[in-house]
């Protein structure tokens, strides 16, 4: 870290791909505001490793598609500080194809992904232009990107997150606040347990499923100051799966 | 409200970082935005948090937010109408 430490909020991060950005990222010497919703323990043991590193861990419990949960906790930290960093990593997923698809399997995924992008989005971009620094990084997905049968939610939402994320990225330039997207292929967590990875793994050029560090590695690279001309960018991490 | 006045033309310079101009060459009736002093949205952001932080005020309807930010004697007016 060559400044004043920052802070960067994580919001998923008990979990998966949100807790290895929020302990890389520690590890580069950020301190770590960590949103989760109901993983307590889970929390609790990567707030214990982020601490060990040295670095703060600040556990902020609640859901990122409540708008009223997310406000009541963010604006009053706000008022003694403003993180550098917002990682909208939340998600979920319900998968079925549409036509069986309930109401609420849409409903609940485009909430987790996409509502909340607009609840910490505003609440985050509100404050990072005044101080006229700030970078907003949405993780994505490759279904987002190219579609995927059975994630018509997972995929609208992941898309939706990649249109918005410019928008905004086109909105916040002036004010040096930056956005970009980091679309994961197929990593090695939870998610994809249930795949049938044997025929999956020949659509991917590099043979193999990907890591969560090297989806937290490249999050880490766009908070960096090496990423100051950097904005409204979709960076893939598959692998070669979609080019 | 000379007081509100003045403070509100300090804060346009050195929060809103308004380039080459001084507090006291800002006219209470130019406009903020446009044509006047120049401002945009973004700035109109950064005046709602501000009037916020300096004088407790919020200003929620950005409608309402429109015409206070007219100019800095209306937005004086709005700040001594609505504060505690």
């Amino acid at each position: 870290m060559d400044e004043e430490r920052k802070i960067i909020f994580v919001s998923g991060a008990s979990r998966g791909i949100g807790a290895a950005i929020a302990l890389n990222l520690a590890r580069a010497g950020y301190d770590i505001w960590l949103n989760y919703r109901s993983s307590t323990a889970a929390a609790e043991s990567i707030q214990k490793k982020i601490e060990d590193l040295g670095r703060n861990c600040r556990l902020l419990p609640f859901d990122v598609a409540d708008e009223a949960a997310a406000t009541a906790v963010l604006e009053p930290l706000f008022d003694e500080v403003v993180p550098y960093g917002l990682v909208h990593n939340a998600g979920i997923a319900r998968d079925n194809i549409l036509p069986l698809m309930q109401r609420r399997e849409w409903d609940d995924v485009l909430n987790v992904h996409l509502n909340s992008f607009f609840i910490l989005g505003r609440l985050f971009s509100k404050m990072m232009l005044s101080k006229r620094q700030g970078r907003i990084i949405s993780i994505a997905s490759i279904s987002g990107e190219t579609g995927q049968a059975g994630q018509v939610n997972y995929s609208a939402a992941k898309a939706g997150l990649i249109g918005g994320s410019k928008a905004l990225a086109r909105e916040l330039g002036k004010r040096n606040v930056l956005v970009n997207v980091v679309s994961p292929g197929l990593i090695e967590t939870e998610m994809i347990e249930k795949l049938p990875l044997d025929k999956i793994l020949p659509l991917i050029p590099l043979g193999r499923v990907g890591k969560v560090d090297e989806v937290a590695g490249v999050v880490r690279f766009l908070l960096s100051k090496d990423a100051d001309y950097i904005t409204g960018q979709v960076i893939s991490v598959n692998g070669g799966m979609y080019m | 409200m000379e007081t509100t006045k003045k403070l509100l033309k300090e804060i346009l310079v050195n929060d809103l970082k308004i380039q080459g101009i001084k507090p006291e060459d800002i006219s209470d009736t130019e406009p903020l935005f446009g044509d006047g002093l120049g401002l945009d949205s973004l700035d109109a952001v950064e005046l709602v948090v501000l009037v916020q932080k300096h004088f407790g005020v919020q200003i929620e309807d950005m409608d309402e937010g429109k015409k206070a930010f007219a100019s800095v004697e209306s937005l004086a007016l709005y700040v001594l109408d609505h504060k505690e």
